[in-house]
């Protein structure tokens, strides 16, 4: 039998089908297997005549209401960043001081070069990193909590009709809130978006989430520049990355992909004491991550950057670039560097800046050194953040966008667009800010 | 001398899956990517009577349609991967909604046991599950448990067994769609016994899915 003969008999039955009972032969056959279900459910299951009220459903009357929803969402992930910096700030100082330690055991190494390398370049790039595990672990503890418990998908749900606004799903927003632990995973979970535009949607403005790479710079700055505000300033980068990400899916929906947006009922699985093993299981899957890249590719590209800086290179490439990053208050070499390692991994930010600063650094930290030695105000400091977070994704975020895109175009499209975006974010922060201050 | 079994995990998400899959492999975990695709795979070993059984974690889904990558994973590992046997996780408290997938799974002819997860939540609502007459119905085994207390992996370790070793049979269901579109079926199926195709999936099955328009089975079909 040939296969077209098969297709054509088949489109027969369809049509015949259709025309008999009005539906298609796919809902007649769903039809006929939730028939059976129900059927055996009658026989096999016996419920309460007065379903009892299940404490899922006392909950959700409060975190699903019309107003309050979203305003407690807010405050739950506000009560996070804070708890998060408050409860780690001795934990990371404890580190810092560790390494500075080790730094000072290195400085007696020989030859002076070797030291160098030891005690700047590698101490302290990767230890500079290296500090900010306990709020990461922190936050990822906070994120597996709201995954395994199931008020991430309450989140998205009260989400969901703003997200409708702007022509996406609440599961996209699921992988918004994702993307604060990586923008690989998050992106990765886009599978479960059935619509081929949303997801390509919510897979350009992924990157834009705060993850948990990014964290260390704003750790590093906020606690330099805003001592009084960390948690608040913090807060606002994941704020700014979430707002970005919506207008411009907003606009890319509009001009870019448009067209019919998929509708979905949001599930809403009961609320689950969480598990010490299920979220430390899922703390360890993120957060291996980060120690993992700590140990390769920063290490890598501190001692890279220390043997660039060692012989002058740096400071020329710095210097070519630093220009274009003026108009947006930080056109220092240093920083230009820092930027141009942070798209192997934003971690590098930070790295590039620990072995550049080395040795330098007081009893103020690494924070108040670049302060310094830069002259930059909190308001650079600011500015600086918001293109981090904004501007071109990690290598590896770039990669998975060409897989699961499987385009260049739409690669290319993402590096450009964030670059123009982070750099345009920066430069109005930096100037309008400055006619205030 | 051990020998060697496949037993493939399906579920809806949130039914407990991965807590059963941890149950049963501790350990002894392997990640990795599902050929072509950047959807995780888990997989996990763990040792039982004699036998080494592989367990292959599929993604969590709610039916087995061609609509999203993770369902057709899914489905063509339970075809293709010719698991020994193919555990459901139901969530028993959720007992409507879930048997969907098992219903699919059995259309599928698979070797199925249901592990009907989360008892102690159906017990909290003072839900009454008859799981003889549930296991009856289904023609599979039908395991109780409550994987986030670890009760229950023993049974079904032993259910897989018998599976296995044939002291148990899946007779499955045979479901019934309506006279219209079982004289659909049974004229597809007739054009579909003698396809190349036939060798791996049942002709009624393929005849369904083709009824439900089924791309991934038409571009199949169309490429012979």
């Amino acid at each position: 039998m040939d296969s077209r003969d098969i297709v054509r008999v088949k489109d027969e039955s369809l049509a015949h089908l259709r025309k008999v009972h009005g539906d298609d032969a796919e809902t007649l056959i769903a039809n006929a297997r939730y028939g059976f279900i129900s059927g055996l459910i009658q026989d096999v299951l016996k419920k309460p005549v007065v379903e009892k009220q299940t404490a899922t459903d006392v909950i959700d009357r409060l975190m699903l209401n019309r107003w309050l929803g979203i305003p407690i969402f807010l405050v739950v992930l506000y009560g996070i960043f804070q708890l998060a910096f408050t409860v780690s700030l001795p934990l990371t100082d404890g580190i810092n001081a560790g390494f500075d330690w080790l730094a000072r055991q290195a400085s007696g190494i020989s030859p002076t070069w070797l030291s160098s390398l030891v005690a700047d370049g590698i101490l302290g790039g990767v230890g500079a990193v290296l500090a900010f595990i306990p709020v990461i672990f922190l936050l990822y503890i906070a994120l597996s909590i709201l995954e395994d418990s199931g008020y991430l998908a309450r989140a998205a749900f009260v989400m969901d009709r703003l997200m409708h606004r702007i022509g996406l799903h609440g599961r996209s927003f699921v992988t918004f809130m994702l993307g604060f632990g990586c923008s690989v995973a998050a992106i990765m979970a886009t599978r479960t978006i059935e619509n081929p535009k949303d997801r390509l949607v919510t897979i350009l403005v992924t990157p834009l989430m705060s993850c948990g790479a990014r964290l260390p710079i704003y750790a590093l700055f906020a606690a330099a520049f805003f001592t009084a505000n960390q948690g608040l300033v913090v807060f606002s980068m994941y704020a700014i990355g979430v707002i970005m990400a919506i207008l411009l899916a907003w606009l890319f929906r509009k001009k870019l992909v448009s067209g019919e947006s998929g509708h979905f009922v949001m599930e809403l699985p009961p609320y689950r004491l969480p598990t010490v093993t299920g979220v430390l299981a899922h703390t360890w899957e993120r957060g291996w991550a980060f120690l993992s890249r700590a140990g390769t590719i920063i290490f890598v590209v501190v001692v890279f950057i220390w043997f660039l800086d060692y012989f002058g290179t740096l400071e020329y490439i710095g210097r070519a670039l630093a220009p274009v990053f003026s108009p947006a208050g930080f056109g220092q070499w240093q920083a230009a560097v820092a930027l141009i390692f942070g798209v192997l991994a934003k971690e590098t930010v930070v790295g590039t800046f620990g072995t550049l600063f080395a040795g330098a650094e007081g009893a103020g930290g690494l924070g108040q050194v670049i302060g310094m030695e830069l002259g930059w105000t909190p308001l650079i400091a600011f500015a600086f953040m918001v293109m981090v977070l904004l501007y071109i994704p990690c290598v590896a975020t770039l990669g998975i966008v060409r897989r699961e895109t499987n385009s260049w175009k739409w690669t290319c499209f993402t590096i450009i667009y964030t670059l123009v975006l982070g750099w345009t974010a920066a430069t109005l922060i930096y100037q309008v800010g400055s006619l205030f201050i | 001398m051990k020998k060697q079994i496949t037993i493939a995990l399906a579920g809806n998400p949130n039914s407990g899956k991965s807590t059963v899959f941890n149950n049963l492999t501790g350990a002894r975990q392997h990640v990795g990517n599902w050929p072509g695709v950047t959807v995780e795979k888990k997989e996990g070993s763990c040792k039982y009577k004699g036998y080494s059984i592989k367990v292959v974690d599929l993604p969590g889904v709610y039916s087995l349609t061609a609509y999203s990558m993770d369902e057709v994973i899914a489905r063509d590992f339970v075809i293709d991967g010719k698991p020994d046997v193919v555990v459901d996780v139901v969530d028993a408290s959720n007992l409507e909604r879930n048997l969907y997938l098992a219903v699919q799974l059995l259309e599928m002819k698979a070797n199925l046991v249901v592990a009907l997860n989360m008892m102690d939540v159906a017990e909290s609502r003072e839900y009454g599950i008859n799981v003889n007459e549930l296991s009856r119905l289904l023609g599979a085994p039908v395991v109780p448990m409550v994987a986030a207390r670890d009760q229950g992996t023993q049974e079904l370790l032993d259910t897989i067994v018998d599976l296995v070793e044939g002291c148990r049979e899946v007779s499955g269901i045979r479901m019934q769609y309506g006279h219209d579109v079982e004289a659909e079926i049974s004229k597809l199926e007739r054009l579909l016994a003698d396809n190349s195709l036939a060798g791996d999936y049942s002709p009624r099955w393929l005849a369904i899915k083709l009824l439900e328009e089924d791309r991934q089975i038409i571009d199949k079909i169309g490429k012979q």
